[in-house]
């Protein structure tokens, strides 16, 4: 008979939100502590991002995956805040403006939340004054900017650029579509990432170097 | 040669005097409306306003003028309704917001909200919600996902997401019948959309053409239940196959002998890096279904079957090859694995390449038209040999692109024909 933890990190690897819900009331009831919880619902993720970016995985997968951590943490949210646990680093994520494309950038944000990040997600066709704002209001340690248009990179450039104007101490990460590593460099980010799991993997070694 | 006999010889894997060249014969290998204004301007056409013939991605007819000036092979035939569920009829003028003076179908109607950003109506019905979102700056509409709010993801109904799907009406009969006698005699290859035959596009499952849609409607919504419920994606597709079948039949019978080419489905399967399905989901849920459709069409029909898939799709070609597809757009060689010469030596025999021609993610928007010359002549040499070639761009010709880049693209077609 598997654990409760055991049994949430396979119905978060397998995307059973069901299954994901009751397993995690399981271990609230046996008093398990929420760190442990919240451990296992990361191991869960982080098995799903790296299946993803060995393309064991897609979309759909990641997406019901992400759905089944969210039933989780609707139970598990109010536990980890009673007990005055919270992420070490806020995560704020949107698409530039003019673009409405956010599959990606949804994703993202899921994998980043399964990572422990505290994920602002300002959503889509964000103009830079709203992001400036959302930065100082949410003292955000990372930003991840998503374009899918060629018609779009100039408003990523924008907002890069705005931010920096700012005097903003916060890392920036780049992605989507048209996006490339040597775009990224040119437009001053700090990385760029081709996929939602090496997007986990690039926030971390961001927070870390920070 | 006349263009309808060189797009069938390529198709059929024959060389040909020179190689075809398609824009604008459907809303994948088209033109944004401000670049064809600039084509316009550019090869001194009668100066009036560009129609708007597909205003979701805001494409601009290229009419006949603009066909013979760029010297296209393949005449659409558009589908009577366009995305957002109205007819292109009756065209009025309407102001971009990049302050273009284009024509749209007196349907199309649209109000501006405080921020700016443009919304448009489904089937032209000012009382039900927008369908569509064009941002200020932006230029083309993207769908808005309208969940119904009796959505019950443990109770899926398939006749819910069937709505869209019905017979052919007499007044598309009649439509069609129309156009049929309007280009019987056209030299240029003809090119339609058929109808009902798109399974699980992504751009269409939000349903822009319907006022209320029921049903699963968002996007995420649509991919997690590929993953959690592949038996009513099944039925849904069976279902919808099904009543296309009926569909291509009175079709057939009507313009069967005027159709060349036929766009079954704009599924988009690849990401810029990776799949969006893994191949058995898609040998399992797809294959089957596009396999019905292209073994009717090559059973009872002259025409050749053309599959749309963006992005990093090499793991899926031999299914595609499977499922009896002819064509292949838009090749998007700019994605993971999809290496030009590699495509050509592997499958370049079994299916015809539509696309593939130059990156309009960077070179055709970006590059400098020495650079966009270079890279359409390497791809005419990879890819026209033995036939199985259609020249187009991979996708859609996007806004704010040179127009300089487009006649670099146009010349070095021209330049490999050897000049026309």
């Amino acid at each position: 008979m598997n654990t409760p933890l055991e049994q949430l990190t396979s119905a978060i690897k397998a995307g059973k939100r069901k299954d994901a819900k009751s397993a995690t009331q399981a271990a609230l009831d046996a008093a398990i502590p929420p760190a442990q919880i919240l451990a296992a619902l990361g191991e869960g993720m982080a098995d799903v991002g790296r299946r993803f970016k060995a393309n064991e995985v897609f979309v759909p997968e990641v997406l019901v995956a992400a759905r089944a951590m969210q039933n989780s943490m609707d139970l598990l949210e109010p536990v980890l805040i009673e007990a005055g646990i919270q992420p070490a680093h806020t995560f704020l994520i949107c698409t530039v403006e003019g673009d409405l494309h956010d599959i990606g950038k949804n994703l993202v944000a899921m994998m980043i939340k399964g990572a422990n990040f505290k994920v602002v997600d300002l959503g889509t066709n964000v103009a830079p004054d709203v992001l400036i704002e959302a930065v100082e209001a949410h003292r955000a340690d990372i930003i991840g900017l998503s374009a899918l248009l060629t018609t779009t990179m100039p408003a990523m450039r924008e907002a890069v650029a705005r931010i920096r104007e700012r005097g903003l101490k916060v890392k920036i990460m780049v992605g989507g579509a048209p996006i490339t590593e040597g775009f990224a460099h040119e437009i001053g980010a700090d990385g760029y990432a081709p996929d939602a799991g090496s997007a986990v993997e690039l926030a971390l070694r961001l927070v870390e170097a920070a | 040669m006349k263009s309808k006999e060189r797009v069938r010889a390529v198709i059929d894997h024959r060389e040909t005097d020179r190689l075809p060249i398609d824009f604008g014969s459907s809303f994948i290998t088209g033109i944004h409306c401000s670049v064809v204004e600039g084509l316009r301007r550019h090869f001194g056409l009668e100066p009036r306003p560009v129609r708007v013939c597909e205003p979701y991605q805001m494409l601009g007819e290229v009419e006949p003028d603009l066909l013979d000036a760029l010297g296209l092979d393949v005449q659409p035939i558009f589908p009577q309704r366009t995305i957002f569920g109205f007819p292109n009829e009756n065209w009025k003028p309407w102001t971009t917001p990049w302050g273009q003076h284009v024509v749209v179908s007196e349907h199309f109607h649209t109000y501006t909200s405080v921020e700016g950003d443009t919304y448009i109506h489904p089937k032209g019905d000012r009382s039900a919600p927008p369908s569509g979102h064009m941002p200020k700056t932006g230029y083309f509409f993207d769908t808005i996902e309208r969940m119904d709010a009796d959505f019950d993801e443990d109770d899926l109904k398939v006749a819910d997401n069937l709505e869209e799907f019905g017979l052919m009406s007499d007044g598309e009969a009649a439509y069609w019948r129309s156009q049929a006698e309007l280009y019987r005699d056209c030299d240029r290859a003809i090119s339609v959309h058929l109808n009902g035959t798109c399974l699980g596009d992504i751009a269409l499952v939000p349903a822009p053409f319907l006022t209320h849609p029921k049903g699963v409607r968002g996007v995420a919504q649509w991919y997690m239940t590929v993953a959690s419920e592949p038996e009513f994606v099944m039925e849904l597709f069976d279902r919808q196959t099904e009543i296309a079948l009926e569909n291509m039949a009175r079709l057939h019978a009507i313009a069967g002998d005027v159709i060349d080419v036929v766009v079954v489905c704009g599924t988009d399967f690849g990401t810029q890096a990776s799949l969006f399905c893994g191949v058995p989901s898609v040998r399992e849920i797809w294959l089957p279904r596009y396999k019905r459709i292209n073994d009717w069409i090559h059973r009872n029909t002259a025409w050749r079957t053309f599959k749309h898939s963006c992005g990093a799709i090499e793991p899926l070609i031999e299914a595609f090859i499977d499922s009896g597809f002819d064509i292949l757009n838009p090749v998007q060689c700019s994605a993971a694995g999809m290496d030009p010469k590699e495509l050509k030596a592997k499958y370049g025999d079994r299916i015809t390449f539509w696309g593939g021609g130059v990156n309009t993610q960077e070179t055709l928007p970006f590059g400098t038209p020495g650079q966009v010359r270079a890279e359409v002549l390497e791809r005419c040499e990879i890819f026209a040999p033995g036939g199985g070639f259609v020249f187009n761009a991979i996708h859609n010709v996007q806004a704010l692109t040179p127009i300089e880049n487009v006649v670099a693209m146009i010349e070095a077609v021209d330049e490999f024909n050897g000049g026309r």
